[in-house]
């Protein structure tokens, strides 16, 4: 499981072995399922700052009525702390009975927020207000279900991504400190929520039009050599020093030609294999700019990757079809 | 996240800021009263000023601005208040710092910081004062405070309506906790010294009398006492309530070296060991005829109480003096209540003897002034008469031609022959004055008393109500073998006056000086009496409230009072309280009821899941018979009897049939028939 709060810093409480333990505990608890309703099994409550900065009040309004000898300030000290006693209950009906319910994850590039979208609704007549859903350290979203909102809604709550891939999204904290800010009532639940990353398009250049054949000659290079640049490869001796890829090797790479074709072929091929001499990561990165690109050029193209060929296309059906299969490429790769 | 953006997260909306300024507003306008005018004005401008910037017009002030804010305020109050140990300046302290707060009013954090010194600085309130409307005032304070608590949680609730409505429910809601508490929490008394409110003189008895200042009391209706009694209520001419004795004339004004200042006052008091000693010289009687009662004083800002002659008092802070009067340890800046027991002088033997020092104290006369009473005191003597003679040819004297009077002439620099043998128009200082004066020339020792005499019987309520215009002054003489012993000129004059009070004494004279002579209005008067009853009702129960009355309370409530039972007696309601809760929020959190036909056929797939065979989502009734039949055969007829019948009573609304499908439901067991 990708946790990514959990970047937040060792401190003892966080300790691999405790964090392991909670969410050992937790996942027994609070099963991950799409829709959760939450009681008072899955919710915790504990006085916030504020809520003990008030007990320092009440504190001090007792000393003040004592030395005093002060009943009316003894009797709002009191009222102060039955204001504090039903505090708790109050926090917990505004969101005991919410319903949440995951509803569609959108696909992501890794480097953006993923985003879910979560529909809440009521399950009784109660009203839940000031509640926020995040993903610590995240704002998050925060909503209410009031008569005049009506029993349901939807909100959107997003973290940041960084790697490509599935990405199993942590715990969702679910919070509220309604009404009076000194108690928080929270949970964490899980709606199984599973991101799909697309690696970060990194831009490669133009479009490879015409740089490789078509289905059936896939590993035979055209004659090298004419105008259209196709790549880069790794510089062998007796290569034309005038295709060398200075630029690149000044930047730190190693010593590459750029590869020139001829003939064009008007399908646009989107090859792994002309991104020679880079890492896999990039080369995805670079595959998916130039599918993106494609697509806002309405130039059908095609995949050529390691393990998976598609034909070419256009269309959002194909898209997340080929930048689902850049997102899945096993992360070692296959060698070069 | 970065700090920008944190900030901005937590900055106050408007709602926010303009929810705190009236909390702020509401619990310092009637400390505006206490607080000087620049503080009201630096508060004014703060909140003006944060405004502004929030408009976007002027920014918020720089460190540089903040530190000369704060230098200004502590130098301000500096100069204000010469004594720092003192309510006023700590008030003035919490909104020196309530107004520097709000010049820097950014997060939520600071807000909350506001509004807890607003709770507080409403607690202040009532350490000036207890009374009803205060009382009132503070709920106000407490419902506000606790809305713009509310309000801080975001737009929706920080609409006035909803956070005041809300603050309401919450708050009573936490009544009952309160009243519990109230009864139950002990109460410690003091547990260091605390500076005491200091007000402003009030109308009251004061350390000295001069001619007129018991006339200027006759003015106001204001209450001063009220007193409970326990058992005999005693009659009006016994109504004396002793609260300063004055040994001391300078020629014009007659007071107590010493007294002024409470401090030394109450040191010169017995303390209760002291006391103990003295009691088995000069003991009280345990028995015999004696009054009990709990007096209810009216703040007078200085130390001394007010009782009937030999006072013995276990109120804590209460000692008896040599004069025979209490003084509490510090000026009486609240209402207080005590509890006395007094002997009427009769019932006990007199001291035997004065000491030298009380004698010359009790003979002091200044060295020269008002020879015409001297001269008549030396022919009493020489006639060789005994005090006691002296005093009646003296009262005599009194009796004839002497009036009583709220507006006697004013008199000179011999007041006492210009009144004896002069206007010989008075009020009761004068006579008291006079009368003292003329005894200590005979070689008598005499001495005057200021206090109160008489009272309003309140008949509902079975206390009496001493008003300001029930301030006297009499005397006493010592009397060989019999000791102190109460003289009352006015009595002389005016017996009127002792029975029934100022008011038929003085009838065309009381209160003549008022706006409206409201005394005159019966209605009025009863309103007023009302009024006061409501006030007394209010202080016994509710402001004097101490360890004593709440052992009291306690033990009618349980018994007796054992840790066990005040713990039942506090857990009892509070987990009631929860049980109510916990069904509440379970009935809350149901949606919309079923009806009663669905129920049933529910109850039955929850007996039939127990059994091993559970409806699968989405699957109908009909299917679900079949499937029943098919897997437990032996469940089949019965289910397919209760799907029949469900199906009667839901879709064809029969009612005949929902009867059936109950009967059939409560006698279905499947486990028992599959075993």
């Amino acid at each position: 499981m990708n946790v990514q709060s959990s970047a937040k810093g060792n401190r003892w409480w966080q300790s691999s072995r405790l964090q392991e333990r909670g969410q050992r505990w937790l996942s027994r608890r609070l099963p991950p399922a799409q829709s959760v309703t939450l009681d008072h099994r899955k919710l915790f409550i504990l006085p916030t700052g504020a809520g003990l900065a008030f007990l320092l009040v009440i504190a001090l309004l007792w000393l003040l009525g004592t030395n005093y000898e002060n009943n009316l300030v003894f009797a709002l000290a009191f009222l102060l702390v039955g204001l504090f006693i039903i505090m708790p209950v109050h926090t917990f009906a505004n969101l005991a009975g919410l319903q949440l319910q995951r509803l569609d994850v959108e696909p992501v590039f890794a480097g953006d927020y993923g985003q879910v979208k979560v529909r809440v609704a009521k399950t009784g007549k109660r009203h839940h207000e000031r509640v926020r859903l995040s993903w610590p350290p995240e704002e998050g979203a925060t909503f209410d279900l009031v008569d005049s909102a009506g029993d349901r809604g939807e909100v959107r709550i997003g973290m940041p991504l960084v790697q490509r891939g599935r990405v199993m999204a942590p715990r969702i904290r679910v919070d509220s400190r309604f009404p009076l800010g000194l108690f928080q009532c929270w949970s964490w639940v899980d709606l199984n929520v599973e991101f799909l990353v697309y690696p970060q398009p990194k831009s490669a250049g133009p479009l490879p039009i015409g740089a490789t054949v078509g289905e059936g000659e896939q590993q035979q290079q055209l004659a090298t050599g004419g105008d259209d640049f196709a790549g880069l490869k790794r510089y062998q001796p007796g290569d034309s020093l005038r295709h060398v890829a200075w630029k690149q090797y000044a930047s730190g790479r190693d010593l590459n030609s750029k590869e020139y074709v001829t003939g064009s072929d008007t399908r646009l091929w989107l090859d792994w294999d002309l991104l020679a001499g880079r890492d896999v990561e990039t080369r995805l990165s670079n595959l998916c700019a130039w599918v993106l690109e494609a697509e806002r050029a309405q130039v059908p193209y095609g995949l050529r990757i390691p393990g998976h060929t598609l034909g070419p296309g256009l269309g959002t059906a194909h898209k997340q079809k080929i930048l689902g299969l850049l997102a899945l490429f096993p992360v070692q790769g296959v060698s070069r | 996240m970065n700090a920008a953006n944190s900030q901005l997260r937590t900055l106050l909306p408007r709602e926010s800021l303009l929810w705190i300024f009236a909390a702020q507003l509401a619990v310092l306008l009637p400390q505006f009263a206490h607080l000087p005018l620049w503080l009201v004005g630096a508060w004014c401008l703060a909140v003006y000023w944060r405004l502004e910037v929030f408009r976007g017009r002027r920014e918020m002030p720089g460190r540089l601005v903040k530190s000369i804010a704060v230098l200004l305020a502590i130098a301000g109050l500096a100069l204000t208040y010469r004594r720092w140990f003192a309510l006023e300046p700590m008030v003035a302290l919490l909104a020196v710092s309530f107004t520097l707060k709000n010049i820097e009013l950014v997060s939520r954090r600071d807000a909350l910081l506001s509004l807890m010194l607003a709770y507080f600085l409403a607690a202040t309130l009532f350490v000036f004062e207890q009374t009803i409307p205060y009382a009132l005032y503070g709920i106000l304070c407490t419902v506000i405070i606790t809305a713009a608590l509310a309000a801080q949680q975001g737009r929706a609730s920080a609409r006035p309506q909803r956070a005041l409505s809300m603050s309401a429910k919450l708050l009573a809601q936490a009544v009952p906790v309160m009243v519990l508490l109230f009864v139950v929490m002990p109460r410690l008394g003091p547990l260091w010294a605390v500076p005491q409110n200091g007000a402003s003189a009030t109308t009251g008895i004061s350390d000295s009398m001069s001619p007129g200042e018991f006339s200027q009391l006759s003015k106001s209706a204001k209450p001063a006492l009220r007193i409970a009694f326990d058992g005999a209520v005693p009659p009006p001419e016994q109504r004396y309530w002793r609260g300063l004795v004055y040994t001391h004339f300078d020629g014009r004004r007659w007071s107590e070296p010493g007294v002024s200042d409470g401090f030394s006052h109450w040191s010169r008091g017995r303390s209760r060991l002291q006391r103990g000693a003295e009691s088995e010289e000069q003991p009280l009687p345990a028995v015999g005829p004696r009054y009990r009662y709990r007096v209810i004083q009216e703040a007078t800002h200085s130390p001394w109480l007010f009782a009937m002659a030999r006072p013995n008092s276990k109120t804590r802070g209460v000692r008896e003096t040599p004069d025979d009067t209490l003084v509490y340890k510090m000026p009486v800046a609240n209402r207080l209540a005590y509890e006395v027991r007094s002997w009427p002088r009769e019932s006990i033997s007199g001291q035997d003897e004065l000491t030298s020092w009380e004698r010359r104290r009790n003979l002091q006369l200044p060295p020269a002034g008002n020879p015409h009473a001297r001269q008549w005191a030396e022919k009493q003597i020489a006639r060789g008469l005994q005090p006691e003679q002296i005093s009646g040819e003296l009262l005599d004297l009194f009796h004839q031609g002497f009036t009583y009077t709220l507006r006697p002439p004013v008199l000179g620099a011999d007041s006492v022959d210009e009144f004896l043998f002069g206007t010989r128009q008075g009020f009761c200082e004068h006579f008291a004055s006079s009368y003292v004066f003329t005894m200590r020339a005979a070689g008598v020792p005499a001495r005057v008393v200021a206090g109160y005499q008489g009272g309003e019987w309140v008949e509902q309520e079975e206390y009496l109500l001493v008003r300001q215009y029930d301030a006297h002054a009499w005397a006493e003489i010592w009397l060989t073998e019999r000791g102190w012993v109460r003289v009352d000129p006015t009595a002389a004059v005016s017996p009127e006056r002792i029975r029934d009070g100022l008011q038929s004494a003085a009838a065309d004279e009381f209160m003549e000086d008022s706006l409206l002579p409201l005394h005159k209005i019966g209605f009025v008067s009863r309103l007023r009496l009302q009024w006061d009853m409501i006030n007394y009702r209010w202080y016994q129960t509710v402001v004097s409230f101490d360890s004593e009355r709440q052992q009291g309370v306690l033990q009618r409530l349980l018994g007796e009072i054992s840790p066990l039972r005040l713990a039942v007696f506090m857990a009892a309601p509070i987990i009631l309280a929860l049980v109510v809760l916990l069904i509440w929020l379970n009935i809350s959190s149901r949606g919309p009821r079923l009806p009663a036909a669905s129920r049933q056929y529910l109850r039955f797939c929850r007996r039939m899941a127990r059994a091993g065979l559970a409806r699968n989502p989405g699957e109908t009734p009909g299917e679900f018979a079949h499937r029943v039949a098919r897997e437990l055969p032996r469940l089949g007829p019965m289910a397919a009897h209760i799907t029949a019948a469900y199906e009667k009573a839901a879709y064809a609304g029969d009612p005949a049939a929902e009867k059936q499908l109950r009967r059939l439901v409560r006698s279905f067991w499947p486990m028992r028939i599959i075993r």
